[in-house]
């Protein structure tokens, strides 16, 4: 992993979730929610290449992103 | 014929046996059975017997089945019908019995007297019904005159064989009934409920008078917003203040519907995620999650329904208030997104409508709390997304810019389900700002954590030092 350079920017996770939830973020909370996020494209990435194997594509094809993520988003329900 | 060559099988092992004997030292054995004659007594009757009993059995046995078989005629068909198959089995019987059975017999008895007669016929349907009513009614006279009936049709003895065809072509039974139309409104058939969700868009503007009467159908109203919100927001303003009554008398209605409030958000659970192909589908799966999100508008939404009511239907503005608390949760529900839909797309929508309308523009979408939603920068996704791809893939994944906008639309569905629960968590421990416990909450739920797996093996796992330096100081143990 990349980690001499910054994995993310912390103020646009920050920014995202306030927006989204209208409140506030303490201070560190955004990195346990990017290590979140982390899963959930490890799963999504996971779960997508599945399938497009399944569907015989070489590589991950938009089809198979898109067939993934409601599963993959239900999976993550809090 | 057959004792013969038996005896004469038999006869060395009977030596056999009485020398076998002999040994044992019974002295009347041995003697006995130096004699040949009484040798053969003690068998061959139990010889005889088998011997004689057999052909007796096939002596008799046709008799017995000439007897018995053609006790009716189709015994004797399906007897004749067994013979023919296995032919085998009567070929020791005699022709003559299988020729002549006694129905047979009579058969020819009938030929022999009545040598004219012709198949049977069905009998006709025609001749009996003017004597059917004559014979029935002297006897039933009271019975007819009470209850009016037509009388029962004669039973028939026989197939009417001609008349199948007959029956089609006469028109006796009207065609069935088709469903009914949509036009007649008969308020008391209890239609099926998707039906009533169908037909409502429709019958929404008319429903006031009759809601009432409409017990059943309080789903009605939930069903009704999750389909298209609408046309149920500004109608029922007009309905409101023409006849405030009766939306009065159909409160009742509407606070059953509180109950399947609850039901409309569970459906709304499943909707959500799909992701569709983006243009096509987004504006069926909108209506329901803005429906939804339309129950937890801060209330600075509400001015701007109430300020919308009056120029839409042109009232006083005390009935659109009084109707506005009359409905509580549903009225304001159904009216921001009839606004957002119809006049101003960016007042009060969500994120899924923002990219509706502005497909291309970047860094403006607003949540729906009003608040502008920064993006994840591309390079962010797209280098997790690879890490992750190559770690399944090998080291030549590729993901193309199809995918990679696919993969953002993901993440950012991610967020707002995530910031959601958070905020949810949140809220519940009376705090104002997510906290880290949130999170941990939000990821044990998810099952990420659990005894084996704390927040900081998964840290250390996939986060770099100092974020994991941050994260420790923020989270003593």
């Amino acid at each position: 992993m990349a980690a001499t350079q910054k994995l993310y920017p912390r103020a646009t996770v920050k920014r995202v979730v306030k927006a989204h939830s209208n409140r506030n973020v303490s201070k560190n909370a955004d990195i346990l929610i990017f290590l979140d996020y982390m899963l959930f494209m490890q799963e999504l990435m996971r779960e997508s290449s599945i399938q497009s194997r399944k569907v015989g594509e070489k590589n991950i094809s938009p089809n198979s992103v898109r067939k993934v993520t409601e599963k993959t988003l239900r999976r993550f329900k809090g | 014929m057959s004792t013969t060559p038996n005896s004469r099988r038999r006869s060395p092992r009977l030596s056999e046996v009485s020398e076998s004997f002999s040994p044992i030292g019974d002295t009347t054995l041995t003697g006995l059975s130096r004699l040949p004659i009484h040798n053969k007594f003690p068998l061959t009757p139990s010889r005889h017997a088998t011997t004689s009993t057999t052909p007796s059995a096939n002596r008799f046995t046709p008799r017995n089945r000439g007897a018995g078989a053609p006790a009716t005629p189709f015994r004797l068909n399906a007897i004749q019908r067994r013979n023919a198959n296995t032919p085998g089995r009567d070929r020791r019987k005699s022709g003559r019995i299988q020729r002549e059975t006694t129905f047979d017999i009579l058969r020819n008895l009938g030929k022999a007297l009545a040598p004219a007669t012709q198949p049977i016929r069905s009998s006709p349907s025609e001749k009996p019904e003017p004597e059917a009513p004559e014979l029935a009614e002297p006897e039933r006279d009271e019975f007819e005159i009470l209850d009016n009936e037509p009388e029962m049709e004669r039973p028939r003895l026989s197939l009417p064989l001609e008349e199948v065809y007959e029956v089609d072509e006469e028109p006796e039974l009207r065609p069935p009934r088709l469903s009914l139309a949509i036009e007649e409104d008969d308020i008391t058939v209890e239609y099926p409920r998707r039906a009533t969700s169908e037909l409502d868009r429709g019958r929404l503007s008319m429903m006031g008078p009759r809601m009432s009467e409409n017990f059943g159908d309080a789903t009605r109203l939930e069903s009704d917003d999750e389909d298209d919100g609408d046309d149920t927001g500004l109608v029922q303003g007009d309905d409101d203040g023409d006849e405030a009554e009766e939306t009065i008398t159909s409160q009742g209605a509407f606070d059953r519907g509180g109950d399947t409030e609850d039901l409309g958000r569970f459906n709304f659970e499943f909707n959500f995620p799909s992701p569709p192909a983006p243009g096509v589908g987004d504006l069926d799966q909108d209506a329901p999650m803005q429906d939804d999100e339309g129950f937890e508008l801060p209330p600075v939404d509400m001015p701007l329904d109430l300020d919308v009511g009056p120029g839409d239907d042109n009232d006083d503005v005390s009935s659109v208030s009084d109707a506005g608390g009359d409905f509580g949760m549903e009225f304001p529900a159904a009216e921001p997104i009839a606004m957002s839909e119809s006049q101003s797309p960016g007042v009060a929508g969500g994120l899924r409508e923002e990219q509706q309308y502005l497909p291309g523009v970047k860094q403006k979408k607003l949540s729906r709390h009003g608040i502008p939603v920064p993006n994840l920068p591309v390079g962010v996704v797209k280098k997790l997304a690879m890490r992750f791809a190559r770690a399944r893939h090998g080291s030549k994944a590729k993901i193309s810019k199809e995918t990679l906008a696919a993969i953002e639309q993901a993440s950012s569905w991610f967020f707002e389900q995530a910031s959601d629960d958070l905020a949810v968590y949140a809220k519940h421990a009376g705090r104002k700002t997510i906290d880290e416990s949130d999170v941990t909450t939000l990821m044990r739920r998810q099952r990420h954590l659990n005894n084996a797996t704390t927040v900081f093996s998964l840290a250390q796992k996939h986060l770099p030092k100092e974020l994991l330096q941050d994260m420790r100081l923020a989270m003593p143990p």
